[in-house]
This record gives structure tokens, C-alpha cells and sequence, in this order.
């Protein structure tokens, strides 16, 4: 139940983010510093959500070798591709390969 | 009636398109409600309920790590906050839409819907109008086609695959896919460095001060380039 609602929460919120200059503020302008800041949520909060999801109850990061090594290549091979099912792709199987070996 | 034919055909071939880089996700995604324990359906409904992939991953994900629910609840509006660009940007030309289509496509309006119509602003409304809902309504269907199909998958693949490391490893795939600029780079190590830093702090809030942090970092990198 509680889970339900906080995908209803998250889609209402979601609903407004992209209805909310079109319904509301079509005549009113983002202010600049807000525009800027916008850019650097995807970036900032993706980055921070890979470290929280690694991170065990305890508080613990647990990044090993295999998943230190699947970032570096799967970041290496998204760069060079521009491509999402490529560097999924690469990073899994690194990740397999490493730690199969270790 | 044949213009409005072919405008379809092009909105839902655009939509098939960009879809492709999209499957794994859904599929990701498919997994990640498996593995987290909770309701299947209710998972799925997140698909039709938020239709947006990094949000409902990162609330699903972050509820099944036994986040608490207002730091998950928080940290998946903050994904979701770069559609209120793609809601300025399309404001002028919802204008000349009929008040249904002003309530009605903004749920359509994903990362990919976004990237297709901003080239088609210059249409006659109608025509406007057509290709949105046939791009917007093939990118919903798909969506909620192949986000059950990875429900299905889900339980059917092996544990010790561990499958649920592809979760980061797509969402580093988004970063650095989405880096034209060193502040962006910039943002994003500060992001994780700081979440790495704030880990010992209760239910995962350590991702909002990370978040925060990051976002002023790129901000502030921005200015100091000019």
C-alpha cells in the first residue's frame, strides 16, 4: 500500500514537472540560474543514486573489483559509443568475467 | 485523411526508432521489481501511473534497499525535475492546442517524446497535434509492453547472475551519454563523491546531500568558466 502511493505521489509530481509551463506559465520564463541548474540535476542525482545503490544497510559502500572494473569499461565504451545497449552490454560482461576470475 | 496517414506513419516510426535504446531499461527495469521484493503489478503500475524510466527505477530500486519512502519518494521527483525544461520548451506551441491535448500530452512527454517533437514545432497545429499523440502513444505502449516482459523475465533468471548491477551500470550509461560539457563532468563526480562521503547517514538521505551538492558544484563550475 505505502508502495502504491508513493508511485502515485511520483507520478502526480512527474505529471506537473511536465505540465506545468505548458498549463500554467506559458507566458513566464525560467528564470536563467534556474535553467542552469536544471542541466546539472540529471548528472548530479544519477552519479549520487550508482553510489547509494551500492551502499549495503550498514552504511557501507561496497564497490569491489569486478564492479570498479565494469564502471571503467561500460564508462569507456559509452563514451566511445554513445550508445545505451553497448555499454550495457560491456559492462555486464566485464562485470561476469572479473568476478569469476577474483 | 492521406497527410494525416502518412504524419502518423512518421510519428510512429520516430517513436520505434528511439525506442530501441530504451528496451534494455525497460527490461532493467522489469528486473529491478522482481528483485526488489515488492508486488509485481503494483511495480508495473508505476509504468502507466509515473511513464518514466529513471524515475521509476530510482523509486523502485531505492524502496527495495530499504530506503525510507519520503528519501526515495524525494530523490525520484528530482530526476523527474529536467521535464519541467522540456514543459517550458513546448509551452508556445501547446497554445494553439485544444485545452484537452494541454492536459492530455504533457503525460506523454518522456526524454524521447521531447527529442522527436522539438523538430516538429514549426507544424500546423493539427498536424502538430497528429504526430505527437501517434509518437507518444507508441513510446506508452511499448513501454508498458516491455516493462511487463521483464517482469515475466525476471524470475527466470538465476540469482548469482546478479543481474541487478545493471541498474548502475545503465544509469552511468545516461551520465556520460549526456556529458557535453565539463561542468557536467564536474557535477557528477562531486554527486557520487559526496553520496560516498554521506553513506553513513540514515535511509539513504547521504543521495539527496549528494544530489544537492553535486548540482551547486556543476552550477558553480559554470560560472566560474565564464
Amino acid at each position: 500500500m505505502t508502495v502504491f502511493v508513493a508511485i502515485v505521489i511520483v507520478g502526480l509530481g512527474t505529471y506537473l514537472s511536465r505540465a506545468v509551463f505548458i498549463l500554467a506559465l506559458a507566458n513566464r520564463k525560467i528564470p536563467d540560474a534556474v535553467i542552469v541548474a536544471l542541466q546539472y540535476v540529471a548528472p548530479a542525482v544519477l552519479a549520487a543514486l550508482i553510489v547509494a545503490l551500492l551502499t549495503d544497510g550498514d552504511g557501507n559502500v561496497a564497490i569491489g573489483v569486478p564492479e570498479f572494473t565494469s564502471f571503467v569499461v561500460g564508462g569507456a565504451v559509452a563514451w566511445r559509443t554513445k550508445n545505451q545497449v553497448w555499454t550495457l552490454f560491456a559492462g555486464m560482461t566485464v562485470y561476469w568475467i572479473v568476478r569469476a576470475l577474483v | 485523411m492521406s497527410a494525416d496517414r502518412s504524419t502518423i506513419q512518421r510519428g510512429v516510426l520516430g517513436a520505434l526508432t528511439l525506442f530501441v535504446p530504451a528496451i534494455p531499461f525497460a527490461l532493467v527495469f522489469g528486473l529491478a521489481v522482481v528483485e526488489s521484493g515488492l508486488n509485481p503489478f503494483v511495480g508495473w503500475s508505476s509504468s502507466w501511473l509515473i511513464f518514466g524510466g529513471a524515475a521509476q527505477l530510482t523509486l523502485i530500486s531505492l524502496l527495495g534497499s530499504g530506503a525510507a519512502v519520503a528519501a526515495a519518494i524525494t530523490a525520484a521527483l528530482v530526476v523527474n525535475a529536467r521535464h519541467i525544461m522540456y514543459s517550458a520548451a513546448m509551452a508556445p506551441v501547446f497554445q494553439h492546442q485544444p485545452k484537452w491535448m494541454r492536459w492530455f500530452g504533457p503525460y506523454l512527454l518522456i526524454d524521447q517524446q521531447f527529442a522527436l517533437v522539438s523538430f516538429r514545432t514549426e507544424d500546423d497545429p493539427q498536424t502538430f497535434r497528429t504526430y505527437y499523440l501517434a509518437a507518444g502513444l507508441t513510446f506508452w505502449t511499448l513501454w508498458q509492453a516491455t516493462t511487463a516482459l521483464g517482469l515475466l523475465i525476471g524470475p527466470v533468471i538465476p540469482e548469482e547472475w546478479n543481474l541487478g548491477f545493471a541498474v548502475p551500470i545503465l544509469f552511468l550509461g545516461l551520465i556520460v551519454v549526456g556529458i557535453d560539457k565539463s561542468s557536467k563532468l564536474v557535477a557528477a563526480l562531486v554527486g557520487a563523491g559526496v553520496t560516498f562521503l554521506a553513506a553513513g547517514l540514515p535511509s539513504r538521505s547521504g543521495l539527496l546531500v549528494g544530489a544537492l551538492v553535486g548540482i551547486l558544484a556543476g552550477t558553480v563550475t559554470e560560472r566560474l568558466k565564464r
